[in-house]
């Protein structure tokens, strides 16, 4: 194992190499670019024997991966802001066809170059697995874990994980890569379930001759995988056989409740393999004991924990929770931290204009079922990339703590 | 030891962000945790910049930008007439800034210490080039400790080119030994830093730039044959041909020396300003 001081990009494209994937397209944007410029480099000089397309937009980009994956490839995109927004519709393709795509976001406001969590909020209900980074180490291993958290055949889904744009992505920081045949151990090839030649070809071909030698037409059902239910989501086979037609929904979410476990088993493996864990879902920094905790995620959870410190020695019983996993929301999860403390302050990086903080509104939905619920505080920081002071993050600590002792507070969400 | 950390003051093109990454990996090889910080902007040649470093025993928390500077590090001689270097600077502080003058003759004084290195001299000489981020690196080596020379050489070979980080390697030396040694600024006389302003406009965004130069062109009035060809190129529109013959606003003129590599007839020369002189 080796340490090098690198920028956040690329620990994304060290976590790729390691992972040895074998397809990747995308298209350069702002501040995502040098991600594509390290991965063509790996590919050109064959430190990486992958695939790499150059496509015209990430619409395409999208598409590729998604059609690549389902052919048998272990797939990487990477994009940022408005990419990300003009691949939203192909998002929704690749989680519902369960192709194990990875993509890397490069936080960029929709409204500036500088981050905030805007763009991949907007993704929120794509059916992706959602895990925020907060330094260039956390956003290598995720990287790697990311493959093993969308290959495992109970979920079969893809997963974005995120950097903060300008504070990750070109801050340079000392990451440790870790040792290839390690990552092999912990990450076995992908094994697609609908592979473009299946072990079952020629059996199944054979199969079909004899549909066709029947005298059987291409109106009448077949499927070279009619027995696998799962599959007819790419045929529509069952399509007008009394099936719900709201299924592909029911399933996607129930997959998307069971990924909890796989995320958090994933993370404990990681760790037991390369000494580094992420707490599964969230992770709680100095909370025992505590009154009021501050909810964070991406580089300001990051900074948080210096303000945490800060005030734990002067005494103050406040704790951060750094929410890693925003899809699936670990709901759970909160609920139990939701008995031990009197208030939750939370820091959203975007908001749902109309509404407000989207984790502050799922937070106290999470909530609101505990016979003694805890306070719940709104702040917004750090959008349009907005810088986040360790003083700012103080402030907000103290003031949740103050509500958590009863003190009354001007405004439930508060602009930092 | 403690959280350290430093501020670098530069223009676009003088190396401020390689410098920090090359501190950042410099301290690491030596077991330290780091974060090398750039602020990107848009990006202009000649512009000012800033980039910060952070260097501590443990991986570092801090994700804003570095507010109260232990150290501040200026690349360029003229830069402390216009930006306020010294802002937040720690009491006790060090300011290590390129200037070949004396230490009065920064401008610079306050509850810190000042030393004074001629980077732009050993750059031209060793490399050629007015890029002065390892030369004001060897500097920053010896009056501050960190990190040790030896680590650095190491980390300018890691990060550029063979040829190249040789000569590099050359300037940090040569800084190393040449730096002044750091003395108490109280005693010093303050030169306020104001932006001037030009006395007339030339295009609506364009601002007084002649502060960026560290060389100059002249264009010789006989050679000029009015082809303008330089004011085709000009990328800060500061020549004039109007008379015929192309004359320079130096109140525009960065000394991007873009003219000078265009005139196809030798009408224009490029020299080394003498600070203090625009």
């Amino acid at each position: 194992m080796k340490s090098e001081v690198m920028v956040g990009n690329k620990a994304v494209a060290y976590a790729v190499k390691l992972a040895r994937a074998n397809l990747i397209a995308a298209y350069p944007v702002t501040p995502q670019t040098t991600i594509v410029e390290y991965l063509s480099e790996f590919v050109a000089n064959g430190e990486l024997p992958a695939e790499f397309v150059n496509v015209e937009g990430e619409i395409t980009a999208q598409l590729v991966c998604m059609a690549g994956s389902i052919a048998g490839a272990r797939a990487f995109t990477a994009t940022s802001g408005p990419g990300l927004v003009y691949m939203h519709d192909t998002l929704h393709g690749t989680a519902r066809y369960r192709c194990p795509v990875v993509m890397a976001v490069v936080n960029r406001s929709l409204r500036t170059m500088q981050p905030d969590h805007t763009d991949l909020m907007a993704q929120r209900d794509t059916g992706w697995i959602h895990l925020y980074c907060e330094n260039n180490q956390e956003v290598l291993d995720t990287g790697i874990m990311a493959y093993r958290i969308a290959e495992d055949e109970r979920i079969r889904l893809p997963v974005a994980f995120a950097l903060d744009g300008y504070v990750l992505s070109y801050t340079a920081e000392p990451v440790e890569i870790p040792d290839q045949d390690v990552v092999d151990k912990f990450l076995p090839p992908y094994k697609s379930f609908y592979p473009v030649l299946p072990e079952n070809f020629d059996a199944e071909l054979e199969k079909y001759k004899k549909h066709w030698s029947e005298g059987r037409g291409i109106n009448d059902s077949f499927t070279p995988f009619a027995a696998d239910e799962s599959f007819s989501h790419l045929t529509m086979a069952n399509w007008g056989k009394g099936h719900d037609i709201q299924w592909r929904w029911k399933w996607h979410q129930e997959t998307m409740m069971n990924a909890k476990q796989v995320i958090k088993e994933v993370d404990m493996e990681y760790g037991k393999l390369f000494g580094r864990s992420y707490g599964g879902l969230l992770e709680e920094y100095r909370c025992e004991d505590a009154v009021a905790a501050v909810v964070a995620m991406g580089t300001i959870a990051s900074t948080a924990r210096a303000a945490i410190d800060k005030l734990r020695n002067d005494g103050k019983p406040v704790g951060l929770i750094k929410l890693k996993s925003f899809r699936p929301f670990p709901i759970e999860e909160f609920q139990r931290i939701g008995r031990s403390v009197k208030a939750i302050g939370v820091i959203d990086r975007s908001i749902s204009l109309g509404e407000g903080g989207v984790v502050f509104g799922s937070i106290r939905s999470a909530v609101y079922d505990l016979p003694e619920r805890p306070l719940v505080l709104g702040y917004y920081a750090g959008l349009s990339g907005k810088e986040v002071r360790v003083r700012d993050i103080e402030q907000i600590a103290e003031r949740t703590l103050k509500a958590a002792s009863g003190e009354k507070v001007d405004s439930l969400a508060k602009w930092i | 030891m403690a959280l350290m950390e430093i501020r670098f003051h530069g223009r676009g093109g003088q190396g401020a962000v390689t410098a920090v990454r090359i501190l950042a990996s410099a301290a690491h090889l030596e077991g330290r945790y780091t974060q090398a910080i750039p602020m990107y902007g848009t990006e202009r040649r000649g512009a000012p910049v800033v980039a910060f470093c952070r260097i501590g025993d443990t991986r570092i928390k801090e994700r804003d930008l570095v507010h109260e500077p232990d150290a501040v590090v200026v690349l360029d001689p003229l830069l402390g007439k216009t930006v306020n270097v010294t802002e937040g600077l720690k009491e006790g502080g060090l300011v290590l800034i390129n200037h070949p003058g004396t230490y009065e003759e920064t401008g610079l004084a306050g509850s810190f210490k000042v030393a004074t290195i001629d980077a732009t001299k050993i750059a031209l000489e060793t490399l050629g080039r007015p890029i002065t981020n390892t030369a004001i690196l060897g500097a920053f080596a010896k009056v501050s400790g960190i990190p040790r020379l030896e680590s650095l050489q190491e980390a300018i070979r890691n990060e550029l080119p063979g040829a190249i980080a040789e000569s590099n390697i050359a300037a940090t030396r040569r800084a190393f030994e040449e730096v002044s040694q750091p003395i108490d600024a109280s005693g010093l006389t303050k030169v306020e830093s104001k932006r001037r302003v030009a006395p007339k406009p030339l295009i609506s965004y364009s601002k007084e730039v002649s502060d960026w130069r560290v060389f100059r062109p002249a264009i010789n009035k006989e050679a000029c044959t009015g082809c303008m060809r330089c004011w085709i190129y000009c990328p800060e529109t500061a020549i004039d041909v109007t008379s015929e013959k192309a004359e320079i606003d130096y109140d525009y003129c960065k000394g991007c020396g873009i003219c000078f590599e265009e005139c196809k007839v030798g009408a224009i020369k490029f020299e080394k300003e003498e600070a203090g002189t625009s």
